[in-house]
């Protein structure tokens, strides 16, 4: 038997001890941390777990300002809707704003201040806190701002409309500069300069596509990317089969069917930039006609002598015969409504063709009537901003100041100049000399990635902001977007971040809001007020509001119940469903705060605008009769357009058009938007370049051999794909792609056709003419990757889509839905 | 042999059209290629809807993509008189589906509202049912798929997520119609027209997707389906889909 003196039985005790506990610690550090088997034992009270919350807000993703409603379930995000109270989206939205969540939960977003520690564009980012991000911001536009160079900072941001745009003017007001610098590349110059020429209106007009018989679209992609593509849809749908009278047509006159040319009834080829002259000769035509009958014809049949159908046949490609059918059609149908968009207005006559386009209108007697053009009331808020808009040459302007010294500051909000502007016009070089670039964007973007601090905004479904939709509905209406889900991230809404920097620079400023709701509050405050029903009014007034729609538009909206059968009048219902102004007493029912608190009248309207998300007036003004000035009509009139280069060295026109997936290439973070085939061609992933079948084939060129597009001004690479409805001396290609920033989806994919456009500008607003560039094709022997999801191209007879003439549907009717029986013999 | 008789017996019940009608529903779904204009809105809205994953551009190049609903495009004439034309192309329910007889396991099935059904935890992935589909319509998973954080929060709760062996397809929204039924049963009615539509019926911004019940005469797809424009793709094979095409109008020049 083993003795153990006392000793040796203390050394074990002890060992045993010391063992116990590091056997202790080590179980407790390897444990799994506790979780809780319910998430929320005490719930935020705004939601309740398993029951979806309804918040109705406006989306973002292009400028045209669909009211949405978004899906939330235990406080995140789950789906986006189109607010079927909302008039421009009457709860519609298109694959972009469906794909606005992957915006918000984008795996490659800004969670926090940056700060660059090495060179510029290195990316050694260094996190701040908010209050050194601020502090080194303010501290610098303080100094400027108090030895007298405000003037030397330079906001520059996404287009901003409403009260947002109040608030960028008055911070920078209070900063003491007057560079105030919106940049959208698409932003529509031509067109507004066109409509101030004829009709010195400085508002976008309403399309009445749901009303109108017979629409002669010039280049305009009204349904993929063109002003407010989802209107548009509803419209088109309206049109073709919604109404109980006849079925609306469409035509498309443009070099390259878009998605809008597949969808019209008649697709005419017109060689790029020549829209314009075909719509004289359509003037042409219906003056010398006798189609119009107003006091000034004689002065018309002058200034349109020149352009008779015969005279412009060859140069535009068009049939003089065509020409003159398009033209009869459209004087001999009413209501019609022409249309001109960016295939005609982005040349260097872009202004005058997009004059000769909307005179069509005057000419048919199309203006401010249903299914017409219909003149826009100027916004309730936010005027000014059309000015603030920079073109292209006022970019170069920018950029020559910022290579000057004049720009110590440079904040850039959300815009993308470096991506959207082609490497002629230097604009990256440029704002390299600027000492401090600050990014208030939500994402490293090209421009946001030469910045030396980032102080990341809020996504739009974190944010505060309003809207007033441009080109708006033929009626005031607006809307305000509300944070849906608590920030993910250490970010601000930009709202707050220039408050604060406002506040710091100059406590003694006219900004004194604390928040961005709080500021937004204070303006509809002012609408409220302003619009408020008179003493004697009231009553009328309280009768006349309907009260229950604004309980039922928020009601319809929690519920997401879809639209009833009246459906098909859902303009009307539109209209009639917006939040009223000044709701009737017991409009709203709840009371946000059972302990007594009395709202006074704006709160209700506030809390009601808040529900139904969208404010407006259910009436269009009368439009009194328009003419346009002598002096418009002698000069009307659309030069040949002129292109970078020349047709024996460049012998293709590049046509580089908005991608309905990526638009100018902000939705190329998206994984939903890569993976959506691209409507025309099944692409995913990449880009690609379109050619006529048969000018493919003389070049030997076949779908996936990689060329190079050589323009004046420079080369990038890109497969090639045929495509049937391109005319034989133009290429098209898609903008969007060829990123070198912006996340892992979208950097190092395809290529970007903006880098090699001509620096070639519409002379009137100097907007970049961005089809009037000459490339030509060098192929460089080798294949690339072209991804796509389609089958077959061709139906090969099995009829899978069938269609039918006017007048033969009958033909069909006893045909329709057949089904043989199966018997099966029983054994 | 009573047994086999009383198989052929349901068999031949069950083939023969019109034997849904007899159930409460019968979810249809017409699509107006007159308006439809190919913009791709429901296949966005179907993959926030019902969590279809990302499969990348390498999965696509084997042809593995997945989206329960897409646009077929189909070309018509060489320029300048040329035509393309799209249909919207998802599952069609097909009351005689020839995916349903296959399954060796009765993973896919017709329940009593018409719809074909998909049980997900009973399928071995055989993929006989995707061969089977005329319309090719059904989806492999041949891969786990994987959301890049955050990516994951978007994701609805209501639908379950499809891992790797399993087969998948359009489900007309059925957590949306299971939830309209609920709705309807505690205020002790029937689901009525408009109380639900499925993603891609709700997002369409031309109207051109209609959903509903065939079986109340009054609802709009009933309506439409009565159209004299109205046909089933790949009618001759007979298996009487439950989606309901609208002839596409094109006029002649004028």
């Amino acid at each position: 038997m083993a003795s153990i003196d006392r000793r040796d039985f203390l050394k074990l005790v002890g060992a045993g001890g010391v063992g116990t506990g590091a056997g202790f610690m080590l179980r407790e550090a390897i444990k799994h941390p506790v979780e809780n088997l319910v998430p929320y034992p005490v719930p935020p009270e705004d939601f309740s777990p398993g029951i979806a919350t309804w918040y109705n807000t406006v989306c973002s993703m292009c400028s045209a300002g669909c009211g949405i409603t978004v899906r939330t379930r235990e406080g995140r995000a789950k789906k986006i809707e189109g607010n079927p109270s909302h008039p421009v989206s009457q709860g519609r939205l298109c694959a972009r704003g469906q794909a606005g969540l992957q915006v918000l939960y984008n795996p490659d977003r800004v969670t926090t201040p940056l700060q660059q520690t090495g060179e510029r564009g290195s990316g050694d980012w260094l996190p701040l806190t908010w209050t050194e991000g601020l502090s080194q911001i303010s501290g610098r536009l303080g100094e400027l701002r108090s030895s007298g160079q405000g003037g030397a900072v330079c906001l520059l941001s996404e287009g901003q409309r409403g009260h947002m745009h109040g608030l960028f003017e008055q911070f920078m007001a209070n900063i003491g500069s007057d560079r105030l610098v919106y940049y959208d590349y698409d932003h529509p110059h031509p067109l507004l300069a066109a409509m101030n020429r004829l009709f010195g209106t400085s508002e976008l007009p309403y399309f009445d596509l749901g009303n109108t018989d017979y629409l002669v679209s010039f280049g305009a992609d009204y349904l993929g990317s063109w002003l407010s593509p989802v209107h548009h849809g509803l419209g088109f749908g309206r049109s073709r089969q919604g109404r109980d009278h006849h079925r609306g047509r469409f035509v498309q006159i443009e070099p390259r069917m878009t998605l809008s040319g597949a969808a019209a009834d008649e697709w005419i080829a017109a060689i790029p930039g020549t829209e314009g002259i075909i719509a004289l000769a359509m003037a042409n035509r219906i003056v010398s006609q006798g189609g119009y009958q107003g006091d000034d014809a004689d002065a018309w049949a002058a200034a349109l002598e020149p352009y008779s159908a015969d005279a412009v046949a060859e140069q535009t490609g068009v049939a003089a015969e065509t020409i003159a059918r398009v033209a009869d059609t459209f004087a001999g149908t009413g209501p019609s409504l022409a249309i001109g968009g960016d295939g005609a207005g982005r040349h260097s006559n872009g202004v005058d063709a997009l004059t000769a386009i909307t005179a069509l209108n005057y000419l048919a007697g199309n203006l401010g009537i249903e299914g017409g053009l219909i003149f826009n009331p100027e916004p309730v808020a936010g005027q000014g901003a059309a000015a603030r808009h920079a073109s292209y040459r006022s970019m170069l302007e920018l950029a020559e100041d910022a290579r000057e010294g004049r720009i110590q500051v440079l904040i850039v909000n959300q815009a993308n100049p470096v991506f959207t502007m082609p490497a002629a016009a230097g604009i990256g070089e440029a704002l390299a000399r600027i000492p401090l670039i600050v990014s208030l964007s939500s994402f490293m973007d090209e421009t946001t990635a030469m910045a030396d601090l980032i102080l990341p905004s809020h996504t739009y479904l974190e944010a505060w902001g309003d809207d007033f939709p441009e080109p708006g509905v033929g009626f005031r209406a607006g809307a305000i977007s509300q944070p849906v889900v608590s920030p993910l991230y250490d970010t601000r809404d930009t709202g707050d971040t220039l408050l604060a920097v406002a506040a710091a620079v100059n406590p003694d400023g006219a900004l004194t809001a604390a928040t961005t709701e709080e500021y937004l509050r204070e303006q509809w405050r002012a609408i409220f007020e302003r619009d408020a029903p008179t003493e004697e009014g009231t009553a009328q007034a309280q009768e006349a509001i309907a009260a229950e729609t604004v309980e039922a538009a928020a009601e319809v909206v929690a519920q997401a119940a879809p639209e009833d059968d009246a459906a098909a009048d859902a303009p009307a219902n539109a209209e009639a469903a917006v939040a009223q102004v000044a709701p009737a007493e017991g409009a709203v029912a709840t009371n946000p705060d059972p302990a007594g608190w009395m709202p006074d009248a704006f709160d209700e309207f506030w809390n009601s605008l808040l529900r139904a998300g969208v404010w407006g007036e259910n009436t269009r003004a009368e439009q009194g009769p328009v003419t346009v000035d002598a002096s418009v009509i002698d000069a009307i009139g659309v030069d040949a357009p002129e292109f970078a280069g020349s047709s024996e060295t460049y012998p293709f026109i590049l046509q580089p058009y908005l991608s309905l997936n990526m638009h100018d290439g902000s939705g190329a973070n998206l994984p939903w938007m890569q993976e959506l085939p691209d409507p025309l061609t099944s692409v995913v992933y990449g880009s690609w370049l379109e050619i006529n079948p048969e000018t493919a084939r003389e070049l030997g060129l076949r779908d996936g051999d990689l060329v190079d597009v050589e323009s004046p001004q420079g080369t990038i690479s890109v497969p090639v794909l045929t495509f049937p409805a391109i005319m034989p001396n133009v290429v098209a290609m898609p903008v969007g792609q060829g990123h070198s920033e912006f996340g892992r989806y979208a950097s190092g994919r395809g290529a970007n056709p903006i880098e090699i456009l001509a620096p070639q500008v519409e002379p009137e607003t100097g907007s970049l003419a961005w089809n009037a560039t000459r490339v030509r094709l060098n192929p460089t022997g080798r294949r690339a990757n072209l991804v796509r999801t389609s089958g077959l191209s061709r139906d090969l007879g099995r009829g899978i889509i069938q269609t039918t003439a006017t007048g033969e549907a009958e033909e069909h009717a006893s045909t329709k839905l057949r089904s043989i029986p199966i018997t099966v013999e029983p054994a | 042999m009573s047994f086999i008789d009383d198989f052929l017996a349901s068999w031949r019940e069950y083939r023969e059209p019109g034997y849904y009608d007899g159930f409460d529903y019968h979810w249809t779904m017409s699509v107006d290629l007159d308006r439809c204009t190919g913009c791709g809105a429901c296949i966005t809205a179907c993959q926030a809807e019902n969590n279809i994953p990302i499969v990348g551009e390498d999965a696509i190049a084997r042809g593995r993509e997945m989206q329960w609903i897409r646009i077929e495009k189909y070309w018509e004439g060489e320029f300048p008189d040329v035509k393309l034309r799209f249909i919207p192309m998802l599952c069609q329910h097909c009351d005689a589906a020839p995916c349903e007889t296959v399954c060796p396991v009765s993973a896919t099935y017709h329940n009593q509202d018409g719809l074909n059904a998909q049980v997900y935890n009973r399928c071995i992935g055989t993929r006989s049912c995707a061969v089977y589909c005329p319309y090719e319509v059904r989806y492999f998973n041949y891969n786990n798929h994987h959301w890049d954080a955050p990516l994951e929060q978007q994701l609805n709760p209501d639908v379950s997520v499809r891992e790797k062996g399993v087969m998948e397809k359009c489900s007309f929204c059925i957590q949306r119609i299971r939830q309209a039924k609920d709705v309807a049963k505690d205020e002790g009615r029937r689901v009525q027209d408009g109380d639900v539509q499925p993603a891609c019926v709700q997002t369409c911004p031309t109207e051109a997707l209609v959903f509903g019940d065939q079986n109340d005469p009054d609802s709009r797809v009933s309506q439409t389906m009565n159209d004299e424009r109205a046909y089933h793709v790949l009618e001759e094979l007979n298996t009487a889909p439950s989606v309901v095409y609208l002839r596409k109008v094109e006029t002649d020049a004028v």
